[in-house]
């Protein structure tokens, strides 16, 4: 009965183990080893060559530049977001007619796909025939090259990502504020603190770890932008090219399979110190929270 | 509990068995042979002559369309396969290199002479189409759709009584088509009126694949450049000469007269600009233009790509049969039993009848009959003595990208011409070292 048991139990875990290493512990591990080759993505032979793949990606100057695009991509398009999703969440709080539907609404961009984002953005944002500029020449103001222009390509991305992860920010934020038992409130409006002090020293605080779970997911999505790059500008294009734009490009357009696989350690590097650096931030920061409520 | 198991067991013997079964379908079954081509009207095309190909022989022929914008990256994927899911694929021109020296494309060099009188086939669509290297007399291509870069322009436009007196009063001159690129400037300086929504020209500059690159290029030969030493593969002080770097300040100039986004304009936004009404003169390869044709009828003219002193000479595109390495023999054999069934003259001539079915075929391509078909047959005939490819050596791609990116520079301001084809120069001796071409 115990042996039928033990069987029974591997069948359950077992496929889901199988899947879990052909799928994903197995590329990985190939991967690394790829990494140190010169292998191509047309397949055929391939030789170990060292770490050289390793002191390409550090030496090209394309990447320190697709890292300083990441870099300003995840800051100001987290940051935007955060303030805007946050804003959105403290102004619909409340109850009021209507809200589920405006709720509905503002949650439809989070909820397409990416890539049909970019493409459905490439048209709303070109140039020449775009519906913008039709509205901004209709206002009689000035009709800038959204997507060509050199200098509007990365705000024109940032844009669409504002725009569609900023409903993300706001239900996280909608559902931080709800969690706030309202005792805390009514005992901040007895000691008659003002409304500042009570986002302050209240609302803030309390929202805190939520809200950095949430900016830790979409500092982490944010980092690996390519849907929107790949759709609007393409991989190629120095002003926009974040790391994974750059991978891709190494990858499957250059068909440099160890060189790519270099690039993408390096990108998962990256985002794992990251995590792991706001996680511990987290860490600390629930433990205040803790101490302050013991 | 056993029961589950048996179930467990009956599902992965299914699964087994219906993987044994899609393996190997022509072996067993009728005979079938898969083209893979990018997604167009030639496409199309292929696939009505290979209906009649099935009904002569009995080999049905498969056209498998893939979308432009992932064509390239899918057929090198498959070929990283044991085996491809294509018998023949219609190969760009720059992967000939990249599949003749990983064995991705059969060398067809004793078969194909046998096949076709060599001499009926355009030397430059042998030379860039089907020939690796070049000039070596190895074939690992049969030519399929061939192309140049050439331009469409308003006909009407052009032959407004109003128009022409009013460019005979600015420029002294009659309103032509531009021989030249001086000219060419003038008549797009003279059409660009933004406050009409109406603009000079759309010339090639997107970064997508290979647009820019393929524009450039037409400017860059006609300044009398060259990617560099073909032989010893060095490119510093040829892609960044005086002519080159004067080519690339010249077609960034042109951007002025270029509809609003004119610096990112790739095949199909060229197409676009044209048929909108909104530009006097588009830059694109002739397979485009069957399209403007039917659209626009005679509001359209075509020519060929203008001069810069004598020089003339424009990109070549177009491409040709090669047969997978990763298939059968048998299937190999069928393959080229359709390459050269379709090679024949009276197959060329109706191949010509078909949408951008343009043919190699010296013979069609110089006889009237085929000049005066369309409007955009002479100039394409005349385009095919004219044109030059990009480099078709294996790491064709990297150099590709090299070449997009600080030509966008360019164009974008962010670098000066100078500067960017001096990066350019410095990026493509920088691949060719690498791979020990670097002479």
């Amino acid at each position: 009965m115990e042996g039928q048991g033990k069987w029974l139990k591997f069948g359950f875990v077992g496929p889901a183990l199988l899947i879990l290493i052909g799928l994903n512990i197995f590329p990985l591990i190939y991967s690394i080893l790829l990494s140190f080759t010169d292998a191509e993505l047309i397949g055929g032979s391939f030789g170990f060559v060292g770490g050289r793949n390793y002191g390409r990606v550090f030496s090209a100057p394309r990447f320190a530049a697709a890292l300083r695009t990441t870099g300003l991509f995840v800051l100001l398009a987290v940051g935007f977001e955060l303030i805007l999703g946050f804003g959105l969440a403290l102004g619909l709080k409340e109850r009021f007619r209507g809200k589920p539907l405006l709720l509905t609404l503002l949650l439809v961009p989070m909820m397409l796909p990416q890539a049909v984002m970019g493409l459905f953005w490439n048209l709303v944002l070109n140039g020449y025939y775009g519906v913008l500029n039709q509205i901004l020449a209709f206002l009689g103001l000035g009709q800038p090259q959204w997507l060509t222009d050199p200098d509007l390509k990365f705000f024109s991305i940032l844009m669409i990502d504002v725009w569609m992860w900023t409903p993300f920010m706001m239900l996280i934020g909608l559902a931080a504020l709800n969690a706030i038992p309202t005792y805390i409130y009514e005992a901040a409006a007895i000691d008659r603190a003002s409304r500042w002090i009570v986002f302050r020293r209240i609302t803030l605080p309390m929202c805190g770890p939520l809200l950095g779970l949430a900016v830790l997911l979409r500092a982490t999505d944010a980092l690996k932008q390519f849907d929107l790059v790949m759709a609007v500008t393409g991989p190629n294009d120095p002003a926009t090219q974040t790391l994974s734009a750059l991978l891709y490009q190494v990858m499957f357009r250059d068909g440099s399979v160890g060189l790519g696989s270099a690039y993408a350690y390096v990108v998962l590097v990256l985002v794992i110190a990251l995590a792991s650096v706001f996680l511990r931030y987290m860490d600390r920061l629930q433990q205040k929270e803790g101490e302050v409520a013991g | 509990m056993k029961t589950a198991f048996s179930l467990l067991g009956v599902v992965l013997l299914l699964f087994g068995l219906s993987g044994c079964a899609t393996e190997e379908p022509q072996e067993s079954g009728e005979k079938s042979i898969t083209i893979w081509w990018a997604q167009w009207a030639p496409a199309d095309g292929l696939q009505e002559l290979g209906k009649v190909f099935q009904k002569e022989t009995g080999i049905e022929v498969v056209v498998h369309q893939i979308p432009w914008s992932s064509y390239q990256d899918q057929v090198f994927l498959n070929f990283g396969n044991n085996q491809t899911d294509f018998d023949i694929v219609v190969g760009d021109s720059q992967w000939i290199g990249r599949g003749a020296t990983k064995r991705l494309f059969l060398d067809l060099t004793d078969w194909l002479p046998e096949a076709v009188d060599i001499g009926t086939i355009h030397p430059r669509a042998l030379r860039y189409l089907c020939e690796y290297p070049g000039g070596s007399g190895r074939y690992f291509a049969a030519p399929c759709e061939t192309d140049a870069v050439g331009f469409a322009y308003r006909k009407d436009w052009f032959e407004d009584a109003a128009e022409m007196a009013a460019f005979q009063e600015k420029y002294g001159r009659q309103l032509a088509v531009p021989e030249t690129w001086a000219e060419f400037k003038e008549v797009a300086e003279f059409f660009t009126r933004p406050e009409e929504k109406v603009y000079g020209c759309a010339l090639l500059t997107g970064r997508g694949y290979d647009s820019l690159t393929m524009g450039y290029q037409v400017l860059m030969w006609g300044w009398g450049g060259s990617w560099g030493d073909e032989e010893k593969h060095r490119v510093d002080g040829y892609a960044n000469a005086e002519g080159p770097v004067q080519a690339l300040q010249f077609m960034k100039d042109l951007m002025a007269l270029a509809p609003p986004g004119g610096t990112n304009i790739d095949y199909g936004k060229s197409l676009d600009a044209f048929m909108s009404g909104s530009t006097a003169m588009s830059m694109n390869y002739f397979a485009f233009y069957p399209g403007i044709a039917a659209e626009m009828g005679d509001k359209a003219g075509f020519f060929k790509a203008p001069a810069h002193g004598q020089t003339r000479v424009t990109s070549l595109g177009g491409q040709g049969f090669s047969i997978s390495t990763k298939v059968s023999s048998r299937q190999q054999e069928l393959a080229k039993q359709f390459i050269a069934w379709f090679l024949q003259e009276k197959i060329q001539r109706q191949w010509v009848q078909k949408p951008a079915g343009f043919t190699a075929n010296t013979s069609i391509l110089s006889s009237a009959e085929f000049a005066g078909a369309t409007a955009y047959n002479r100039p394409f005939a005349e385009s095919m003595d004219l044109v030059r490819d990009f480099w078709n050596v294996p790491v064709y791609n990297e150099l590709l990208s090299v070449a997009q990116r600080h030509l966008g520079e360019a164009l974008d301001g962010r670098r000066s011409p100078k500067e960017a084809l001096d990066a350019l120069a410095a990026g493509h001796e920088q691949v060719f070292r690498r791979v020990f071409l670097l002479q």
